[in-house]
C-alpha cells in the first residue's frame, strides 16, 4: 500500500499537479468539444501513451536501455494488418495473436540479449528494431514491402466498429487509462518492487535473493506487450501501415516523450506523450522555424525539470519551501 | 584463538579465490566464522576485502569451496545463498533510492511468504532502528548517510540471515553515527546472529570483534586476537607485514 | 493569489495558441493543400514538386486567378512519415479548409491519409503511385506515368539500336522500383530481350559490385537501374573498377546526378528523361509550348535547376485550375468529377487522359532517353 501512497501522495492537494491535469483535461475536453484535427493528434498522443507507458516498465522501472521497441509495436501493427486483410480475421483476436508474437519474440531476443549491460544492450535492441523493419519492407508476400497494406478496418468487435473520431478517441482513452492503471499496479506490486531493486542496484538485489535476470527478462516482455497493443491500435485507427510507420523515428519520439514526461514515473508516459504530440502543433504557425521552436521548448523543459514534467509538483513544492 | 569447548562452524571458506579479468583479487583463502561470532576482516583499500564478501555471497565468479553449517554453498547463486542465510550489506550500502524506506525493507524479505512472519520481522527492525519508523513512506534516497546505513542493515534483517557480512558500513558516516551503528550491531551478535565486519579503519571494531583476518594484496596475511593488540602500533606491525 | 494567476495566463496562453491554428484568414481564396516531405527521404523530390506548385499558382494569380478568385497554397511538411502525413492532412482538411490537394511524392504518407480524404470528399492530385483501395482511388489523382513506361523506353532502346539481347535488372525497395522491375519482368520478351538476372540493393548500399558482376556472369550486356540516388554513381564506378563491356541504363532523375556518372562512364550510359529536361531539343509542337509557359518563370526563378518534378507540380496545379473552371464550383464531389473529365489535357510531362476509370492521365509514353557528351544533353530516342 505505501508504495501506492507514495505514487500519488506528491500529487495530493499539490497545485500544480491539479494544474498540469487541469490543462490536459481541459485540452482534451476542447478537442473534443470542437473536434477538427486536434483529435487525430491526441488519439496518436494516446497510443503512444501505451507505448511509452511499456517502454517505462522496462527503462524506467528496471533501469534497463531499449531502442528496439519498435519492433514490437511493429509485430503487432502488422499481425493486425495482414489478419484482418489478408485472412478476414476479427481485429481483436488478430491483435491478441499479435501480441502472442511479440511476447514470443521478446522471450527468444530478451533471453541472450539482457545478459548484457548499457551500452551493448543499447545496440542489440537497435539492432532487432532494425531487423524487423527490413524485414517488413522484404518480406513482400506478406507485408508489401514499401507498398503497405491498406484498408486495414477500424477497430471493432463484429458488427460494432469504432468508426467516429470521438468514439475512437474515447476508446483510446480508455485503453491509455487502462494502461497508466496496470503499470501502476505493476510498480506497486512485489514484481514492480523487484523490477525497481534491479534498476537500483543489481548486486544488492542479487545479495537479496532476487534473481535480476528473470525479471530483466519479465520486465522486457512486459513491455513488448504494451508496445505490440500500441502498434495494433495504430494501424486500426490509421487504416495503413508501411515499415516507415515503425522506423527510427518511433523510437525517437517515445524516448523523448519518455524522458520530457518523467522517466520512472507514472503519469510521466502519459504527459510526454500528450505534450510532445501538442507542442509541435502550437509551433505549427511558425512554419519554418517549427522545428527550432519545437526543439527549444524541449529545452526549456528538460533545463527546468531535468527528471521530466512529472516531477514539477515535487520542484514547485521544494521552491515554495525554499521561498518560504 | 578462542577455544570454547562446544563452538560449531557457521561458515567455512576453503580456497575460495576470484579475479577479474587477468587481476587476482583475491588468491586462495580459507577461513571460518563460528555460530555466534563477530569476526572482522581488515585491510588497506584495494586489498580485496569487498571482493572476499562477493565471493561469498557468489556474485563474482570464483573458485574455491564455501560451506555453511556443514553444507556445500552453490557457486555463482547468490539466491540460493541468501536462501540458506548468508546476507550481504555491500559496500555503498546498496539501498534502492527510488522506493520508499518500507519497499526497501519488503525487498529484504522478498524470499518470504508469510504475512504474520512478515510483521513479527517488521516490528523487530522498526524497534532496533526507530529512526526508520518515522521514514517509512519516505523514499530512501532522501534519508542521511546514516539512516541509509541503518536501513541497509535493517532490510538485510528483514530475512532473518544466519549470519550477516556488512561490508564497510562506516563509509562515509561522521564519527557519531558510526559508533551507533557499530553499538547495534554489537547488540545483534550478543543476541547470538553471527557476524562477519569488513573494516578499513581497525580501532573501529576491535573492540567488538571476537576475531579478526588481516588481508592484504589478496590473500590472508594474519589471524589476529584482539584482546592481544595493546596499542596502534602494534596493528600498524601487522598492515606492514 | 498569485497561483490564481499564474493558472490563468496559462489558460489564456493555451486558448490563444489553440485559436490561432484554426485562424481562417482569407475566406473567399481558394486553398489548395500540400502534404510534401520538405525534410527526410523525399525531401529532394518533394521541394522540387512544392517550388513548381508555387511558381504554377503564381503564374495563375497573375493572371486574376480561378474565375477572380485568388488561389491559395497551404503546405504541411509531413517529414516523408506516414503519421505526420496524416496529421497535416487532417489539419488542412478540418482547419485549413482546403478544397483540393496537390501533394507531394511521399506514397505511404499519402496511402495512410487516403482514407480520410475520401471521408473528406477532397480531391487530390498527387505525385505519387495511387493507393490501392478502390474507395480512395476514387478520389486520387497522380501526374506521374504508369511506371512501366520508363522500362517501355530503355527496352524498345536496347532491341532497336543495340545489338545485346540478354539484360540484368537492378533495383531498390522502393514501391515505384518495384512497380518498374514487375513491369521489365513481363514485358522484356515483347522486345525480344531475356532478363538473366535481377538483384536488389539498398538506397544507402556503398557498393554493388557484387549484384552487377552475378548479372554481368549470367551474360547481361546491359543494366537497367532502377531507383534514385547516389548508388547510380556507385554502379557506374563498380562497371568501370570491373571493366565490364556493357552498358547503364537508368531511371528517370535530376539530371544533375547524371553529369559525374556520364563522367565515369561515358557513352555506355543512358537516362530517362522527361520532356522538360530536354527541352531545348524538342521540335515545336503542344507539347513543347506548355513546357516552354512553364520554364519561362522556373528558369527566372531557379536557373537551371532540374524542371522535371517541379514540371509535374505545374501540370497539378494547372489541371485542378482547369477543373475548377470547368466545375463552376469549390465542392469537392464537384471538383472530382471535373478532374476526372480532364482528357486530352497537355501537361509539361504529357498529355493527360483522365476519365473515370483511369486516374492515371498520362497513357502515352512521353518519355526519351539520353545521354549526356562532352557535357551535352543528346536525345537518342
Ligand atoms: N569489478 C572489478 N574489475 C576489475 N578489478 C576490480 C574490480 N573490483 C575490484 N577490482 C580490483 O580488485 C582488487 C580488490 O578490490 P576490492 O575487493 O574492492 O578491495 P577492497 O574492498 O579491499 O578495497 C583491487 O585491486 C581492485 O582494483
Ligand atoms: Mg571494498
Amino acid at each position: 500500500m505505501n508504495s501506492f501512497n507514495t505514487i500519488w501522495a506528491k500529487g495530493r492537494g499539490d497545485r500544480a499537479t491539479w494544474l498540469l491535469w487541469g490543462l490536459a483535461a481541459a485540452f482534451v475536453a476542447y478537442t473534443f468539444a470542437t473536434g477538427g484535427y486536434l483529435i487525430a493528434v491526441l488519439q496518436f498522443a494516446l497510443i503512444y501513451t501505451v507505448l511509452v507507458t511499456g517502454l517505462n516498465i522496462f527503462m524506467g522501472f528496471t533501469g534497463q536501455v531499449s531502442f528496439g521497441h519498435n519492433a514490437f509495436a511493429a509485430i503487432g501493427g502488422y499481425s493486425s494488418a495482414v489478419l484482418t486483410t489478408t485472412y478476414g480475421w476479427e481485429p481483436l483476436p488478430a491483435c491478441l495473436l499479435g501480441l502472442a508474437g511479440a511476447l514470443a519474440c521478446a522471450l527468444v531476443v530478451g533471453y541472450p540479449v539482457l545478459r548484457l549491460r548499457g551500452h551493448y544492450l543499447a545496440m542489440a535492441t537497435l539492432a532487432i528494431g532494425l531487423i524487423v523493419y527490413e524485414v517488413a519492407v522484404q518480406w513482400q508476400s506478406v507485408t508489401q514491402g514499401y507498398m503497405g497494406i491498406s484498408g486495414i478496418p477500424p477497430i471493432g468487435i463484429g458488427s460494432f466498429t469504432i468508426a467516429s473520431d470521438r468514439a475512437l478517441l474515447v476508446f483510446l482513452m480508455i485503453v491509455a487509462a487502462l494502461a497508466m492503471l496496470s503499470a501502476a499496479g505493476i510498480r506497486r506490486s512485489r514484481l514492480g518492487r523487484a523490477f525497481v531493486a534491479a534498476a537500483g542496484s543489481e548486486d544488492a538485489a542479487r545479495a537479496l535473493g532476487i534473481d535480476v535476470a528473470r525479471y530483466k527478462l519479465t520486465a522486457f516482455m512486459i513491455s513488448a506487450a504494451y508496445a505490440a497493443i500500441a502498434g495494433s491500435l495504430f494501424v486500426h485507427a490509421v487504416g495503413f501501415v508501411s515499415p516507415e510507420v515503425f522506423g527510427l523515428p518511433m523510437v525517437v519520439m517515445s524516448f523523448t516523450m519518455l524522458y520530457v514526461g518523467g522517466i520512472g514515473t507514472i503519469a510521466g508516459p502519459a504527459l510526454g506523450a500528450i505534450i510532445i504530440s501538442v507542442l509541435p502543433e502550437s509551433f505549427r504557425t511558425f512554419k519554418d522555424y517549427q522545428d527550432l521552436a519545437y526543439g527549444a521548448a524541449l529545452i526549456v523543459i528538460l533545463i527546468y525539470a531535468p527528471r521530466g514534467l512529472a516531477s514539477l509538483p515535487e520542484l514547485s513544492a521544494r521552491w515554495r519551501r525554499r521561498s518560504a | 584463538m578462542i577455544s570454547t569447548a562446544t563452538t560449531t562452524r557457521i561458515l567455512e571458506v576453503e580456497g575460495l579465490s576470484a579475479r577479474y579479468g587477468h587481476v587476482e583479487a583475491l588468491r586462495p583463502v580459507d577461513l571460518h566464522v563460528d555460530e555466534g561470532e563477530l569476526v572482522a576482516v581488515l585491510g588497506p583499500n584495494g586489498a580485496g576485502k569487498s571482493t572476499l564478501m562477493n565471493a561469498i555471497m557468489g556474485l563474482v565468479p570464483t573458485q574455491g569451496r564455501v560451506r555453511f553449517r556443514g553444507r556445500e554453498v552453490p557457486r555463482r547463486a547468490p539466491a540460493a545463498a541468501a536462501a540458506l542465510g548468508i546476507v550481504l550489506v555491500p559496500e555503498g550500502r546498496g539501498i534502492f533510492a527510488p522506493m520508499t524506506v518500507a519497499e526497501n525493507l519488503e525487498l529484504g524479505a522478498y524470499l518470504l511468504n508469510d504475512r504474520h512472519e512478515y510483521a513479527r520481522r517488521h516490528a523487530r527492525v522498526l524497534a532496533m532502528f526507530p529512526r526508520l519508523k518515522e521514514r517509512l513512506s519516505q523514499t530512501a534516497g532522501s534519508l542521511s548517510g546514516g539512516e541509509q546505513q541503518m536501513l541497509a542493515v535493517g532490510r538485510a534483517l528483514m530475512s532473518e540471515p544466519k549470519i550477516l557480512l556488512l561490508d564497510e558500513p562506516s563509509l562515509g558516516l561522521a564519527p557519531r553515527i558510526i559508533e551507533e551503528i557499530l553499538q547495534k550491531l554489537g547488540e545483534l551478535n550478543r543476541q547470538g546472529l553471527s557476524i562477519i565486519l569488513v573494516e578499513q579503519k581497525a580501532p573501529l571494531v576491535l573492540k567488538l570483534a571476537q576475531r579478526a583476518y588481516l588481508l592484504s594484496v589478496g590473500s590472508i596475511a594474519a589471524e589476529i586476537d584482539p584482546r592481544t593488540i595493546k596499542s596502534h602500533d602494534e596493528l600498524v606491525q601487522y598492515y606492514l607485514g | 493569489m498569485y497561483q490564481f494567476r499564474w493558472i490563468s495566463g496559462l489558460l489564456l496562453g493555451g486558448t490563444v495558441a489553440l485559436s490561432g491554428m484554426s485562424d481562417a484568414r482569407a475566406q473567399d481564396a481558394y486553398k489548395i493543400g500540400m502534404s510534401a516531405g520538405l525534410t527526410g527521404y523525399a525531401a529532394t523530390v518533394d521541394r522540387a514538386w512544392r517550388d513548381g506548385v508555387e511558381v504554377a499558382i503564381a503564374a495563375l494569380n497573375a493572371e486574376g486567378g480561378i474565375d477572380g478568385r485568388k488561389v491559395e497554397l497551404v503546405v504541411e511538411d509531413n517529414r516523408s512519415e506516414p503519421q505526420d502525413a496524416v496529421t497535416a492532412y487532417r489539419k488542412m482538411i478540418s482547419s485549413d479548409k482546403v478544397r483540393v490537394f496537390a501533394s507531394g511524392c511521399v506514397s505511404a504518407g499519402n496511402f495512410a491519409a487516403a482514407p480520410l480524404v475520401a471521408r473528406a470528399e477532397t480531391p487530390m492530385v498527387l505525385c505519387s503511385i495511387l493507393p490501392q483501395q478502390p474507395d480512395q482511388v476514387k478520389w486520387a489523382f497522380t501526374t506521374i506515368p504508369p511506371p512501366r513506361f520508363e522500362v517501355e523506353t530503355r527496352l524498345e532502346y536496347i532491341q532497336k539500336r543495340t545489338q545485346i539481347r540478354k539484360i540484368g535488372v537492378l533495383h531498390d525497395p522502393s514501391p515505384y522500383a518495384n512497380a518498374q522491375k514487375a513491369a521489365a519482368e513481363k514485358e522484356a520478351k515483347d522486345y525480344g530481350l531475356e532478363i538473366v538476372g535481377v538483384e536488389q540493393y539498398k538506397t544507402d548500399d556503398a557498393d554493388l559490385s557484387v549484384q552487377i558482376q552475378k548479372m554481368y556472369a549470367a551474360g547481361a550486356r546491359a543494366i537497367i537501374k532502377i531507383g534514385l540516388g547516389g548508388t547510380t554513381l556507385t554502379a557506374a564506378k563498380n562497371i568501370k573498377q570491373l571493366d565490364l563491356d556493357m552498358i547503364m541504363l537508368t531511371s528517370l532523375e535530376d539530371i544533375a546526378v547524371f553529369r559525374p556518372v556520364a563522367e565515369v562512364l561515358g557513352d555506355k550510359f543512358f537516362f530517362v528523361a522527361s520532356p522538360s529536361q530536354v527541352y531545348d531539343g524538342l521540335e515545336d509542337s503542344p507539347l513543347k509550348t506548355e513546357i516552354g509557359k512553364f520554364l519561362k518563370p522556373w528558369r527566372a526563378k531557379y536557373k537551371d535547376r532540374d524542371p522535371n518534378w517541379a514540371g509535374r507540380g505545374w501540370d497539378a496545379v494547372m489541371l485542378i485550375a482547369a477543373a475548377a473552371r470547368k466545375a463552376k464550383s469549390v465542392e469537392g464531389p464537384n471538383m472530382r468529377d471535373a478532374l476526372e473529365s480532364m482528357d486530352n489535357f497537355q501537361g509539361t510531362t504529357g498529355l493527360y487522359h483522365m476519365s473515370a476509370t483511369n486516374h492515371q492521365g498520362i497513357t502515352e509514353n512521353p518519355l526519351l532517353l539520353a545521354t549526356i557528351t562532352g557535357g551535352q544533353i543528346k536525345v537518342v530516342k
